[in-house]
Formats: structure tokens, sequence, C-alpha cells
């Protein structure tokens, strides 16, 4: 009897806790979130005060040390609000200060992670540039050595929170032609009259998850200090960033759990109430397959990503395993949220209602951690692997 | 100022409940703190950062203590369950006796509780507290001040076309209603004390309480029959055209529905 899929008490109670500020803080104001297209700083204001922030980080600095599986419980119900904030929230909590929190030294955790788990300073990650992304070993932006730093040159792209970033740790190369063993983490911090620093460039204008503002970072000929280097030595980059990756994986399989099952809830209450041909349209058997089958898929999901949050607990190798959860579990995403409109019939079509930005949100999904492209072809090399 | 605050796990209104035979609920395993219960810990709290003292949460489940760690994440200072296997089936009556026995010997100078418990809305425990302990109560406060100096508290209660102005002598107890105020979002630094806070456990043999007072055997009120609501008949489409239609659905409202 080794197999326990229960949540503790305490787990229990944190995930009550996490959903009723959520409900509180969050649900009522979802529709607005969207529709401003802006970063909305009241909340975050009220959010990083209640210590979310720094679910991850040690207490010396503000944080709260949690576990993976508490982390994934908090993730999972963060995402039921407003996909954009969560998206943001996460960046902060996880990517955007994990190089940081592992590799800065006192003075740099000072300065900048302590006031992010405080919400005062935002934080990103920057891998995407416009011919690399799931492509690592494409990465263009050069970190150059000189005396007493390094000057770094490059155009990132798709930053979550780089149009408000303060911070920000920025995946570089020595040399385009090392590939993936020229990679390497910096913190750059933004420009200002006394330091050198990125510029935010054009901010994007977003299909979904749209209160997380998105866009450019520019590096042009920036200094940082050799303390900026987030690594051990010159080249292990990837093999840093693959530590992060599983849990970014998990963690977006989280969001897509999580609004699926907003969009399905929804979806449910719908077919409940409009009446076609003198019944409630969830009692046609082509509606209630549509339910049936997202249950099933959404059930092994939520199985499979508590268990890979579990391996990652407890530190057993599970790479391809998290791949595969991200990819399980968005996948049934896109196909809940697109079952879900068809639930609604032609009033999927207008912003009234709220499924139409559930699908909108989803395709977020599709791109963080890998596209789904990349997981699959990487993945079925390693199953056929003799 | 020590003040208790009594609180309930209630079902959450999400929760699936359904009617499983004559006398017995099935309920989907969703449960939170009952939301009056909350606003009394956050009246009590702010009367800790005022005057100083403690607050304790305090409640009679055999199973469930998730109100007391809410209470605790809010910022209570401690928590108290009363748990015994002889309180199954208990009513109100017997729950306030439980409470009070506690209650007796402490040195409270309030007790604060919700007006009514979110699941049974009956609203009997907190008065038949005050009733077992001889205090004053005052039922469905809005406004609260203490004058800790003269041991007396100004309380406010909404009753028909207007508002009630009220003085209490402390030791008291009142019982909160929405309006009075808004309950704090838990820090995550009080939900991760809360979690790991032991809560104490007390039986009824400590409370000097029998199996005879309390349980089944002492219940004054006795529920007969559960019964689901009823369910809601399927749309009737009036087909003929105006000024037909008008007529029809008037005699329908007047003669199936019943409402004019």
């Amino acid at each position: 009897m080794a197999i326990d899929f229960t949540f503790t008490e305490e787990q229990e109670f944190f995930r009550q806790t996490v959903r009723d500020a959520v409900n509180r803080l969050i649900m009522p104001r979802v529709k607005e979130l969207d529709e401003k297209e802006e970063f909305p700083w009241d909340l975050w204001k009220d959010f990083a005060g209640l210590g979310y922030l720094g679910l991850r980080h040690k207490e010396q600095y503000g944080g709260m040390e949690t576990d993976t599986l508490m982390q994934m419980i908090f993730y999972e119900e963060l995402a039921r609000g407003s996909c954009g904030f969560s998206m943001s929230a996460t960046m902060q909590i996880l990517m955007g200060t994990y190089f940081i929190a592992r590799f800065g030294n006192e003075e740099m955790k000072q300065r900048v992670l302590v006031p992010a788990i405080r919400g005062e300073k935002i934080g990103t990650i920057c891998f995407t540039e416009d011919q690399s992304g799931s492509d690592l070993g494409g990465t263009r932006t050069l970190a150059t050595k000189v005396d007493g730093g390094w000057r770094i040159n490059g155009r990132k792209q798709w930053i979550t929170n780089g149009p408000i970033a303060e911070f920000a740790t920025v995946m570089t190369t020595v040399d385009p032609k090392l590939g993936l063993k020229g990679l390497n983490f910096f913190l750059v911090e933004k420009k200002t009259p006394q330091r050198d620093g990125f510029v935010p460039g054009q901010k994007l204008h977003k299909l979904g998850s749209r209160c997380s503002v998105t866009g450019e970072l520019v590096l042009d000929n920036v200094f940082v200090p050799d303390e900026n280097l987030l690594g051990e030595e010159v080249g292990k980059g990837v093999q840093y960033a693959g530590e992060i990756l599983n849990e970014v994986r998990v963690m977006t399989g989280m969001n897509a759990l999580a609004i699926s099952k907003e969009a399905m809830e929804d979806a449910k209450q719908y077919a409940n109430n409009r009446i076609a041909f003198g019944n409630p349209i969830s009692k046609f058997q082509l509606i209630r397959e549509k339910f049936a089958k997202f249950w099933a898929w959404y059930e092994a999901s939520r199985t499979f990503l508590y268990r890979c949050a579990w391996m990652i607990q407890s530190n057993i190798p599970c790479t391809n395993e998290c791949m595969l959860a991200k990819y399980h579990a968005t996948e049934m995403c896109m196909v809940a949220v697109e079952e879900a409109m068809r639930i609604y019939g032609g009033n999927a079509f207008c912003s009234e209602y709220p499924v139409q930005r559930f699908w909108r949100d989803a395709k977020f999904l599709l791109y963080g951690g890998g596209t789904h492209e990349v997981l699959c072809d990487y993945l079925g090399r390693m199953y056929c692997k003799d | 100022m020590e003040i208790y605050v009594l609180v309930k796990q209630v079902p959450d209104p999400e929760a699936i409940v359904k009617v499983k035979s004559d006398l017995e609920l099935e309920i989907e395993n969703k449960y939170f703190t009952s939301f009056f219960d909350e606003i009394a810990v956050e009246a009590g709290l702010k009367l800790k950062e005022k005057f100083g003292g403690k607050v304790t949460v305090l409640t009679v489940d055999n199973r469930k203590v998730d109100a007391l760690r809410r209470g605790i994440s809010m910022g209570a200072d401690d928590a108290v369950q009363i748990a015994d296997p002889a309180l199954e089936g208990s009513d109100q009556f017997a729950i306030a006796r439980t409470l009070s026995a506690y209650l007796k010997d402490k040195p409270f100078d309030l007790i604060l509780t919700g007006r009514q418990a979110m699941d049974d809305d009956a609203g009997i425990v907190g008065p038949a507290v005050a009733e077992c302990l001889g205090i004053p109560h005052v039922h469905s406060i809005i406004g609260l001040e203490v004058d800790d100096q003269k041991r007396e508290a100004k309380v406010v209660r909404e009753v028909e076309n207007g508002k009630e102005h009220l003085m209490c002598p402390l030791p008291a107890l009142f019982t909160c209603q929405k309006g009075l105020n808004t309950p704090r979002i838990p820090l995550v630094m009080n939900v991760m004390k809360a979690m790991k806070t032991q809560i104490k456990k007390i039986d009824l043999a400590s409370l000097g309480l029998s199996q005879e007072d309390v349980g089944s055997q002492a219940v004054r009120v006795k529920v007969q029959r559960y019964l689901p609501p009823p369910k809601r008949p399927s749309v009737k489409m009036i087909k003929e055209d105006f000024p037909d239609n008008v007529k029809t659905l008037v005699k329908l409202l007047r003669e199936e529905a019943k409402v004019i």
C-alpha cells in the first residue's frame, strides 16, 4: 500500500484559503482585467500584501519555503481567477526570481529578491528571441567578457511582465556557434540615469491572458558586473534551465486544469439552463458526451500533474513525465474550451459570456515550457529509442 | 481583553447536498467557516488590536477543525476543539450547554459568534450560550465599540425601518451580522502557522458533562424529515398571438402558478 492519492488536511486547508482569497480578490474583477488589458497594480499590491509571492523562497528573505505540492495547489487555485494575473504572479514567484535566489549574492538578494517577494519590484525571465525560444541553442543575445564584467547585446521577445519589469534574468550566449553549450543567465536591471540596464521595448496586444503585460526587452551594449552571472561557471545555462523547466511545465499544466475546469463548470450551468426542443440541452446525449470526455481527461491530467509535483518534491528525475503531463493537460484544456464554446453555440461568440475568454486564455498555455511540436518531437524520439 | 469566538465549519455553498433518506443528508466534502463566524473573528481581532489581550476560537466538532485553523490564520491566538463521540446527534441546545461548560470558568470579557450558522440557519447557539452563562447578549450586531475602562460596549443592530443603539455591560455575548466588518483575507504567513498549530482537544468528561447531557439522548429539537426542494417544472411556451397570449398568461399565473 505505497500509493496514496489523498491530500492532507493541511493541504486541503491551504487550498481552501487560496481559493477564498482568489474568490474575494480576483473573481469579481476577471472581466474588467481582461477588457482593460492593463497590469492591475492595485490588485498586485493587495495580493503581494498577503505574502504569496514568497511562496517558494527562504524565510530569511520574507518567503514561506513551501514544498512543491503546496506551490502546485496554489497555482491551480490562482489560475481559476484571471489567467493573465496568474501568469504575472507565477513569473514573479517562480521563473523571475529562481536564479537570483539560487545564485545571487547576499547584496543582490537584499536589493532584488526581498522587494520582489514584497511585490515592490517586478521581475521576469527572458528566453525568447525572434529566432529562438523552444530552440534555446539558437539564442543570439551575446554576452562578451570585458574588464570587471560583461557587455550584453540583444533583443528579447514575448517577455511576461517585460514592460513593467525592474529586473530580468536574461539568457545569453558567449558564442552563438556553441549552441546549447554557450548559454548563461545574467541578472540585468532596468536602465536608470545611475545604472546601465535593459530598456523595455514594444508592448504586445495579445489574444488572451491580457492583464499580464508582455513585450520586448532591448539590451544595447549593457554592462553588468561579474557577480551578475547567475551560475557557478560559464556555459551551464542550459543545465540550469532544465532544473526549472520541470516546475514550469507542471505549473503550466495546473493553469490548464484550472481554465478547463472553470470553462466546463460554466458550460455545465449554461447547458442545464439553456432550453432547446423543450429540454435543457444537458439532456441531449451529444452534449453529455462532451462533459463525460472532459471529465475523463481532466481527472487523468490532474492525477498525472500531481504525480509529477510529487516526483519533483521527492527529487525523482522526471523530465519526460513533466513534459508529458504538460502536453496532456494543455491539449486537454484546448479540447475543453473548444467544447465549452460549442455548448454555448452562437452565444460563445460574444463577450457577454465568459466562455470566449477561457478559449482565448487557454491558447497562451500552448507555448510556455516548449511548444507541443518540440515536446512531442523529443518525447517521440525518447519513446522510440532502443 | 479576553475574547472567545465561537466558530462552526459548515458545508460550502458550492457543495452538493442531497437528501439521502428521511433523516440523512449526503453532503459533498467541501466545507468552509460559516461566514458570520468570520465576521465575529474579525470583530474580536479588531478589539485585540486596539486593547491588547487574546482571541481564542472555539468549536464543537468531532471531525473538522478547519474553522479553528481559519481563525488562527486570520490572527487568533489560540484554538480549542471540543470533541467527543457522545456529541454525535446533538442539537443546538446541547452544543450551547457544551460550550458554556467550557467557558464558565474562563476569565472572558466578551464572547462573539455569528448571528447564525450558514447550514441550519437556526441562530440558537449564541443566545443559548449567553443564557447558560447568565450574561447579557445582543443578537445581530452591525456596530461595536468597547470602553474597556467602564467595561461596557456600545452596540448597534438593525431593526425594522432603522437602527437600535444599545449599551451593554461586559462580560457579554454578541452575535455578529453582515455589515459589522469585512473579514480580512489571511496572510500566507499566518496560513502556514495555522497549518502547523496544534489544536487543543477537550472531551466531555473534562467539562463535567455526561452522555445524558448531550447527543441524541438530550435533543429538544428533533428533525422529522428532510425534503429536497421541488424540481423546477418544464417551461410552458404560449404560442398564441397577442392579445390571446396575454389572456392565457394571466390565466396560468392565476390558476396554475397561483402568484396573482
